[in-house]
C-alpha cells in the first residue's frame, strides 16, 4: 500500500463502508514488512500521571486486536501495564533499550508531566536509593528515541491532570522535550488514531502533523464538520435538554472547535460516540481540555464567546 | 542472618504507578511499605466547577474503572438535584455499570494476574518473565495462554456494550444525573445481546475453570496473603427512585459482626503519607497540602480507617458480606470471588437486557439543587467508593473521594498499624531469595491495584 492510499483510507470518510480503520492496517503492514524486511516497532512505553485510560483505550482495539498487534506489528519493550516482567527485571530492560541493545526505538508516553518540586509528584519507578520521576525518564529516553509519539491528551497537551489550579505543574510532554513529539490527543485515545499512527510510523515514517503536531489523518477536521446533528445545527434547532435528538451545541456541545473524527470513526468497535448518544461532545482532543471545555454543559457561545 | 531491605519496583501489570519495600529477615517478609508514586490532586480540580461537571471530570480519575466514579457522582447529583429516576434508567446505568464491572475483571485476571502463574510466550511484552514457580503442565499452560488472547476480544466485548448504550469507554457519556440520556431501541439491545451472550460463554467456558485451576494447581496460596477478617463493602447496584434500593447490600464486617456502614464512622491519616500533617477533617476546612519533601512519608495514599481500623474492600469483602462466597482471606480467595462475582454480574447483566423496554431516553433532571452537600457512595471494581461534594450555588466549594486502593493501599497509621495490603504481606515466607518478587506480585495483584485511582487527597466530613 502507498502511503498516499494509506491516508485515503484513514481518510475515508464513507458511512456506507465499514468504518473500520484498523482492519485494513494489518493486512498492509504485513505485506509491507514482507517487502522491505522491516522489523516490528520496537515501543517503549512510559506512564507518567494520567488516569490509565489510554492503555485501557488501546486494548480495546478492532481488527487488528490487541494480540495481533502485538505479534505483528510493535514490539512493546517496556510498559508498566502489559509486561511480564516486574520489578528489577523490568528496570533492567529498560536500560537496555537506552544502551540501544533492541536497537531504535520509539518512545510512547502517556500522561502529563509534573515539573514543580523537583517533578517528585510521579515517579514511573524507585531504586535502592533513589525515586526515578516521570521528568527524569521521559527527558532521558525521549532524547534516545527515533520516534517520539505522546498519547492521550495529558501527555500531548497537560489534559485533566494539568487542569486549573494545577497544583502539581504539570505539563505536555512538548513543554519538556525540544524535539518533534507526535501529539495523539484524546481523552482517552482513539484506539485508531493510535494503531493507525505506529503503523504509519513503522511503514512510512512521521505522519503529516497539524498545528498542534497530530496526525493531521485523525484530526484534519473539526467534530462539528461531519456530525450527524449538522442539519440541526444549520437550521438552528437545539436540544432542550440531554437525551433529545437535536443539535447539541445549547448542551456545551465543543463540536465547532474540535478537530476529530469521532462523528463517522465511532468508538469501541466503532460503534457510538458521544452525540450519537445524546450528550455533548466535550472536546476531549483539545490543547485546552478539560479547562477550555468546562463547564461541560453550558453553551459554547456562553463559555467561549469568541467561537459564536 | 540480617534483615535485607528490597525495593520491589516497578510492580507492573495494575493501573498506575506503584513501587513496594519489604524487609526479609530469615527468608520471611518483617515489614512492607507499599507506596504509590503519583499524585494529580483531582479535590483540587473539582473545586470551582461547576457541580454537573463531576460525572464527566471525575472519571478521569481512572481509566479502567472510569464508569464506577460517572456512577457514584451521577448519584451524588441525584441527591443534590433531587431527581427521580424512571426503573428503565436504572437498567441502562446497571447494565452499563455492569459491562465496565466485566471489563475490568476479565482484564485483570487474565492480562494482569495470569502472567504470574502462567509462563508466556518469550516475546515482548512478554519478555524477561521473572517467574521463579511454574507449575502447569505444558497442555494447561499453552489453553492458558490461548485464553490470553481470548480475553482480551471478551473484554472489548463488555467495553463495547458500554459504548453502545455509553457513546465511548472508556469515560463514557451517557450514565448521567437524572437517569440515562441514550435511548434504549431494539437493536442496541440486541447487539449487547448478542455480545454478552459471548461474553458469558467465555466466562463459563474459560475464566472459571481457568481460575479453578489456578486455584488447584497453586493451592497453597489460601494460606499466603491473609488479611484479617475486617471487610467493608457500600452496596452495589442502585434500584428506586431515589437510588435508595441497593441489589447487593453493603455492610461492615468484623469481629463475625456484620453492621451497616456508617460513613460518619470513616477518617483518614496521613502520618507516612506526603501531605502536611493538618487536624482538619471537614469539607469546608482547609485541605491538607501535599508535601513531597516530608520525611518518613512514603506514598500518595492516605490512610483510611472506619471506627479507628482498616478495612479490606473488593470482590471478595462484597462476596462475604452478601454470603456469595465462604472462604478465607488470602490471595486465593480474592481471585477466586473475583472470578465468581464475574460470572454473576454477566448473568445479571443478560437478565437486565431483558427487562429494559424500548422507548425514549429515560432522563429527567431538575436544573436547580435542593442541597449544598451530600454524600455518595458505591462499590466500584475495587471495593469501596466515596464522593462528596459541598456546593455554593451550583459551584463546588469542596470535593471529596475516598477510593477503594485507599482502603486496601493504606500506609501505616499514627499508630504504626498497617492497611490490609501490608498486611497481607508481612510474615509471607519466601522459600527461595529468588522467588521473593514472584510471592509478593501474586499477593499485591490479589488486590488489583490501581494507583491512578488513589491519586488525590481526600478529606471526609467528620
Ligand atoms: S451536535 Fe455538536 S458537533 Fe453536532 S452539529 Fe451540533 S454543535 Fe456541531
Amino acid at each position: 500500500m502507498t502511503r498516499e492510499k494509506f491516508a485515503a483510507v484513514c481518510r475515508k470518510l464513507s458511512s456506507r463502508d465499514n468504518h473500520a480503520l484498523t482492519e485494513k492496517l494489518l493486512s498492509a503492514v504485513k505485506t509491507h514488512r514482507a517487502k522491505h524486511n522491516t522489523p516490528k516497532l520496537s515501543v517503549v512505553w512510559i506512564e507518567t500521571n494520567d488516569s490509565g485510560d489510554n492503555n485501557i483505550s488501546f486494548m480495546n482495539t478492532t481488527f487488528p486486536y490487541l494480540g495481533r498487534v502485538f505479534a505483528e506489528m510493535i514490539d512493546l519493550l517496556y510498559s508498566n501495564t502489559f509486561m511480564a516482567a516486574q520489578g528489577t527485571k523490568a528496570l533492567a530492560v529498560l536500560e537496555r533499550a537506552a544502551a540501544m541493545q533492541y536497537g531504535p526505538f520509539t518512545l510512547v508516553v502517556e500522561g502529563a508531566i509534573p515539573v514543580k518540586d523537583d517533578g517528585l509528584y510521579c515517579a514511573v519507578a524507585r531504586t535502592q536509593d533513589r525515586y526515578i520521576t516521570a521528568f527524569e525518564a521521559v527527558t532521558r529516553f525521549g532524547k534516545l528515541a527515533e520516534h517520539v509519539v505522546a498519547v492521550g491528551t495529558c501527555a500531548s497537551f497537560g489534559g485533566p491532570s494539568a487542569a486549573r489550579p494545577n497544583i502539581t505543574g504539570s505539563v505536555g510532554l512538548s513543554k519538556v522535550l525540544p524535539r518533534k513529539i507526535i501529539n495523539v490527543s484524546g481523552c482517552p485515545v482513539n484506539p485508531d488514531w493510535f494503531v493507525g499512527t505506529l503503523a504509519h510510523l513503522l511503514m512510512y515514517g512521521r505522519p503529516e502533523l497539524d498545528r498542534f503536531n497530530r496526525p493531521a489523518l485523525f484530526y484534519g477536521f473539526t467534530v462539528h464538520r461531519h456530525c450527524q446533528r449538522r442539519s440541526y445545527f444549520d437550521k438552528k434547532d437545539f436540544a432542550d435538554k440531554l437525551g433529545d435528538i437535536e443539535c447539541m451545541f445549547s448542551k456545551g456541545c465543543m463540536g465547532p472547535k474540535t478537530g476529530a473524527d469521532c462523528p463517522y470513526r465511532q468508538w469501541v468497535d466503532h460503534v457510538n460516540w458521544p452525540v450519537k448518544a445524546n450528550t455533548p461532545c466535550i472536546g476531549c482532543t483539545n490543547e485546552d481540555f478539560p479547562d477550555g471545555s468546562s463547564p461541560f454543559f453550558t453553551s459554547l457561545s456562553v463559555k467561549s464567546p469568541e467561537h459564536e | 542472618m540480617k534483615t535485607q531491605r528490597i525495593i520491589f519496583s516497578p510492580v507492573t501489570r495494575l493501573s498506575g504507578l506503584l513501587s513496594v519495600e519489604v524487609t526479609v529477615e530469615k527468608n520471611r517478609v518483617k515489614e512492607a511499605y507499599a507506596g504509590s508514586t503519583m499524585f494529580r490532586g483531582y479535590e483540587w480540580i473539582m473545586r470551582d466547577r461547576h457541580v454537573t461537571d463531576a460525572v464527566y471530570m471525575t472519571q478521569r480519575v481512572c481509566g479502567i474503572c472510569s464508569l464506577a466514579h460517572g456512577a457514584v457522582s451521577s448519584y451524588l447529583l441525584d441527591d443534590l438535584y433531587d431527581n427521580d429516576i424512571p426503573e428503565n434508567a436504572h437498567y441502562l446505568r446497571n447494565i452499563m455499570f455492569a459491562a465496565d464491572f466485566l471489563q475490568n475483571h476479565i482484564r485483570h485476571f487474565y492480562l494482569f494476574s495470569l502472567p504470574d502463574y502462567v509462563r508466556m510466550p518469550d516475546r515482548p511484552p512478554f519478555h524477561e518473565q521473572d517467574i521463579t514457580d511454574v507449575r502447569l503442565v505444558e497442555k494447561d499452560n499453552r489453553l492458558l495462554v490461548e485464553h490470553y488472547f481470548a480475553a482480551v476480544k471478551a473484554a472489548q466485548r463488555s467495553h463495547e456494550i458500554l459504548a453502545v448504550f455509553g457513546g465511548k469507554a472508556p469515560h463514557q457519556h451517557s450514565f448521567v444525573h437524572g437517569g440515562a440520556a441514550v435511548s434504549p431501541t431494539a437493536d442496541k439491545v440486541n447487539r449487547a445481546l448478542a455480545l454478552i451472550d459471548s461474553i458469558n460463554r467465555f466466562i463459563k467456558d474459560c475464566m472459571i475453570p481457568d481460575t479453578a485451576l489456578i486455584a488447584r494447581v497453586y493451592n497453597d496460596y489460601f494460606h499466603i496473603g491473609i488479611t484479617p477478617r475486617r471487610l467493608l463493602s457500600f452496596g452495589l447496584f442502585r434500584f428506586g427512585a431515589k437510588n435508595d434500593r441497593v441489589l447487593w447490600k453493603g455492610g461492615v464486617l468484623s469481629d463475625d459482626k456484620l453492621d451497616p456502614p456508617e460513613v460518619k464512622l470513616i477518617e483518614t491519616d496521613v502520618t507516612r503519607s506526603w501531605f502536611e500533617d493538618a487536624n482538619v477533617n471537614n469539607l469546608t476546612g482547609r485541605q491538607p497540602e501535599p508535601a513531597p519533601y516530608k520525611p518518613d512519608a512514603y506514598t500518595w495514599v492516605k490512610s483510611v480507617l472506619y471506627g479507628g481500623r482498616h478495612f479490606e474492600v473488593g470482590p471478595l469483602a462484597r462476596m462475604i458480606i452478601n454470603r456469595r462466597y465462604d472462604g478465607g482471606t488470602s490471595t486465593m480467595d480474592r481471585i477466586c470471588a473475583r472470578s465468581l462475582e464475574t460470572m454473576l454480574i454477566g448473568e445479571l447483566l443478560e437478565n437486565w437486557l431483558t427487562k429494559l423496554e424500548p422507548g425514549p431516553p429515560p432522563i429527567k433532571q431538575k436544573t436547580s439543587p435542593v442541597k449544598s452537600e451530600a454524600v455518595a457512595v458505591t462499590d466500584s471494581m475495587r471495593g469501596a467508593l466515596l464522593h462528596s461534594a459541598l456546593l455554593n450555588g451550583e459551584r463546588v466549594v469542596g470535593y471529596e473521594i475516598i477510593t477503594p486502593t485507599e482502603w486496601n493501599f493504606s500506609p501505616k497509621d499514627r499508630q504504626g498499624r498497617r492497611g490490609p495490603v501490608e498486611n497481607a504481606l508481612v510474615d509471607t515466607a519466601i522459600p527461595r531469595p529468588k522467588m521473593l518478587f514472584t510471592v509478593l506480585g501474586r499477593i499485591i495483584r490479589s488486590f488489583d491495584p490501581c494507583l491512578s485511582c488513589a491519586t488525590h487527597i481526600i478529606n471526609v466530613k467528620s
